[in-house]
Parts: C-alpha cells; structure tokens; sequence
C-alpha cells in the first residue's frame, strides 16, 4: 500500500517537477476536449434550435369568401387531426377585419360597405418530431379538406430549413466520431513525447531493479491527473461558450433560443478522458520498456 | 557469485566479447581493466542481464542466464548495485530522492529510508548535500552519490563501470577507498577501469580485456 501511494505522489510530483511539459501537455488536451465539449453541446442543442424554428413556420389557410365561421370550425377539426399538425387557429371574418386595421389603419368594412375578408386559419406543425418535417405533405393534406381557396406558407425555406438539419443529423454522429479519433491521436502523442522526454529514468528505474509495473504506474497516474486538470477546465469554458452564445443571441439577434449546457457532456469527456489517458499512458510508457 | 562459462556475445557492429571464462568469488574485489572499447561494459551489462550471450552461460548468484526471464530480471537487479561513468542521477530529483530511489522500487517504508539515507549520505561524505541537485554538485560528489544510491539497498553484488573516468586524480583515488570499505562489509565489487595506475599493488585481481578477450594480469 505504501508502495501504492508513493507511485500515486510521484505521479503528481512529475506534474511538478516538469512544469513546462505537463502545461503544454494540459493545453493540447483542453483545446481537443474543448472542441470536443463544443461540438457535442452543439449537437445537444441542434434539436432545440430546430423545434424554434418549427414553432416560426406558419402556414396560413384561406377558406372560400362564402364559408361562415361556424362552417370553418368544423374545417379547421379535419385540419387539426392531419398528421403534423399541432395547432389550427381560427380567425373569423370579424377578426380578420381588424387585424387588417391594424396593419392598414383603415376600417375595411367602411370603405367598402361590406367585409370581403374571408374566414382563415394560422396552422403550426408539430415541432418535435425527429424525422424531416414533409411541410409539402401536409398542404395536400390541408387542401383536401376542401372549401379553402387558398393556402399560403414559406415552402422553400421549410423545406431548406428541414434539409440541411437531416444533412446535420447524418453528418454529425460521423464528425463527431472523426473528432474524437483526432482527440484520442493528440492525447496519445502529447502524453508519448512527455514520456519520451524521460527516457533517462526509465532507464535508470529498470538498472535499479524496478518493476515494468512500478515504472509504468506514476506516468500512468501523470497521464490521468493531466487529463482531469484539463478537463476541470474544459468546464468553465463550455459554460462561457454557452453563455456567450445566449448573450449574442439575446442581445444582437431576434432568435428567441436559448442553448443548454448539459452537464452529462462534460461527464461523459470526463470518463472519456481518464480512460484515454489511462491507456496512452499505459501505452507510451510500454513502449519504452521494450 | 560471478562466473562466466564460454561466454561470447557479438553486438551488431561486430565488437563484444569472445569465449570469456571468469569467475570471481563472493566478497571479492576484482579489477577489470582494459582500453576502451575492448568489452569491460559489454561484460558488466551481461552480468545485469542487460545482454544475454550468443553462446555459453553466466551465473550470478546462483542464477543461470539461460533461467532468467524478463520477469525475472528486475528481481536480479535489485540484488546489484551499479555505478557508471556517467552517474545516470536523475536530474529531475534532489540527491536525497535520487538515494531513495532503489529503496522505494523494494518497498521500503518511508521512516526507514529517511534514516537509510542519512547514512548512506554519511558514508560517501555527503551528508549535507541531500536537498542539491545533481547539476549543483562536482563531478566527484555526483560519482559519490552515484554510491551511495548503489550501497543503500545493500546489495550483494556492486558492478561499477569506470566509476573514475570523469574524476581527477584525487576523487579517484577516494573513490576506490570508499569501494574497498564496503567491500570489507562483505560487497562482492567489479570495478572497471582503464587506469591501471589507479588500481595496480591493491592486492586485487585485475583481469584484463582486450579485444574481447580475457586475461589475468
């Protein structure tokens, strides 16, 4: 057990006695986890960033000039239950006369002496579902109700929208795997050239009779303890990330979203991290026993 | 403790040793001496098990070379002290830790070592240099400590490969004396040498390499 906790100090005195190493090793790896935590809160928050944009899709349906109100009632139950539809909100005759007032400032009524607004409804489409939203689906859907005259909605940018977020989802599991392969190659080599750097001991511990394993262990626990320093402080730096972010959002944009730091993001590079560590060490320190 | 039966060993630009027969006893000081490059260090690194040989067999105290495995090997070491030209102190470590090293790697606790230590560091004449740095110490002091952290585990065996050949004359002669008092403790000792005036009329067999072939001298 003593032998075990002198392994353990050592490993953290190395940390000490070579400073500039350890730094520079803690830096590669905080950079690397960083864009790690990054494209990982990114792709956290993708979904979320997806469901405001669906809440903003709105699809305007006019009925025909001599359907009531109450006849459009009725419409708008057969609109509700077409799949993908959250909500349909009716605006009747009377209302529509006054939102043209107050878009127009005038009363539509008296300048003509009757209202020829028809009774229309503001449809918004379900935005949780994972799949690509078929906004082009859903207005053959609409319009097979019948009675509307016509149905007004921003198809092309929906459907750019909903495009490049299916290109995203495709993309992302294979940049995210590309990352990390890169992240996992920098820990390795920064963590082999630190153990190069003290070939000398190595060479010294095994001519005193030492252990490959009482060799191996404080770089091992070196690999980790740099591991975890970096990683402590891949945390406050995700969070400012985030932060600043929503900030930017909400002060410089009309984009009412606000992203999420999940902190299982940055547990899951924690335990990414040690285990990396733990094997490059294990590894570059073997590779200098033989 | 040491014999060497027919043992050859060729390194890959052809120098080594050739057919070597030697035997040296336990609690004996021997001398090897020769010119550089006639195989003195080639013979010491086949005794720690650092080379195995082409052909023939060694025992070291009691252990066959063609016995050892690498697992083995470490368990070997920790039963030979080694001192060379060139210190192998760890820069990194005060002399203190660098003493301590070999006590730790045998699981020594740490209220024995501080004391072992001591005097180890006593013995050499270096008592009050345990927190310097190997650069903050001469050429002979380091020698010195280079001693102390081969003696401190006590070994059976202390192999010491041209321990001199970066000290003036008078560290070197101090040095020899330091290595004759620990022999009188029962240390089995091979030193190396090339400066035979430094270990002619000791009364100690000097064996003699040259090309790879030895002699008694």
């Amino acid at each position: 057990m003593g032998k075990f906790i002198y392994l353990i100090t050592e490993g953290l005195k190395n940390i000490w006695r070579h400073k500039m190493t350890a730094m520079t090793s803690a830096f590669s790896l905080f950079i690397a986890l960083y864009i790690v935590g990054l494209i990982a809160t990114a792709g956290n928050n993708t979904e979320k960033v997806l469901h405001y944009l669906r809440s903003k899709y709105k699809i305007e349906v006019f009925f025909k000039q001599d359907i009531s109100n109450e006849e459009a009632v009725g419409l708008i139950h057969k609109i509700k239950k077409i799949k993908g539809i959250r909500t349909a909100t009716i605006i009747e005759k009377e209302d529509a006369v006054r939102i043209f007032k107050d878009q127009f400032g005038e009363d539509i009524t008296d300048l003509l002496g009757y209202n020829p607004l028809p009774v229309s409804a503001v449809v918004n489409v379900r935005r949780t579902d994972q799949n690509i939203l078929r906004v082009d689906n859903i207005i053959k859907e609409i319009q097979k109700v019948g009675e509307i005259e016509a149905v007004k909605y921003q198809g092309n940018l929906i459907r750019k929208i909903e495009k490049n977020f299916k290109r995203l989802s495709n993309y992302l599991p294979y940049l995210s795997g590309f990352i990390i392969l890169i992240t996992v190659l920098i820990i390795y080599n920064t963590i082999k050239l630190s153990v190069y750097s003290r070939k000398e001991l190595i060479r010294s511990l095994q001519l005193i009779g030492a252990s490959n394993m009482f060799i191996k262990l404080p770089f091992i626990f070196e690999g980790v303890f740099i591991g975890i320093l970096s990683i402590i402080l891949v945390f406050p730096a995700l969070m400012g990330s985030v932060k600043g972010a929503n900030y930017i959002l909400s002060n410089y944009t009309s984009y009412g979203v606000n992203l999420a730091f999940d902190l299982s993001i940055w547990v899951w590079l924690l335990s990414m991290v040690v285990i990396i560590t733990f094997l490059s060490s294990y590894r570059a320190a073997t590779s200098f026993l033989k | 403790m040491i014999e060497f039966h027919n043992v050859s060993y060729a390194h890959n630009k052809g120098y080594g040793v050739n057919n070597l027969n030697l035997k040296i006893d336990e609690g004996e000081f021997a001398f090897l001496i020769g010119p550089t490059g006639s195989g003195k260090t080639t013979l010491m690194r086949l005794i720690y098990f650092d080379l195995f040989p082409d052909s023939g067999s060694l025992t070291i105290n009691g252990i066959r070379s063609k016995k050892v495995t690498k697992r083995k090997i470490p368990l070997i070491r920790k039963s030979i002290g080694m001192v060379f030209q060139d210190y192998k102190l760890l820069s990194d470590r005060n002399l203190f830790e660098n003493i301590a090293l070999p006590l730790h790697v045998l699981g020594f606790k740490n209220s024995n070592i501080a004391s072992r230590v001591e005097e180890a560091l006593e013995l050499v004449g270096l008592e009050k240099k345990e927190k310097h740095f190997p650069n903050e110490l001469s050429g002979g002091e380091q020698q010195r400590a280079c001693l102390a952290r081969a003696i401190i585990k006590e070994p059976d065996l202390i192999l010491a490969d041209e321990p001199t050949g970066n000290l003036d004359p008078v560290a070197s002669f101090e040095l020899v004396r330091l290595l004759e008092t620990i022999n009188e403790t029962g240390t089995t000792i091979l030193m190396a040498s090339h400066n035979y005036n430094l270990i002619k009329g000791r009364g100690r067999p000097i064996y003699e390499l040259k090309d790879g072939v030895l002699r008694i001298r």
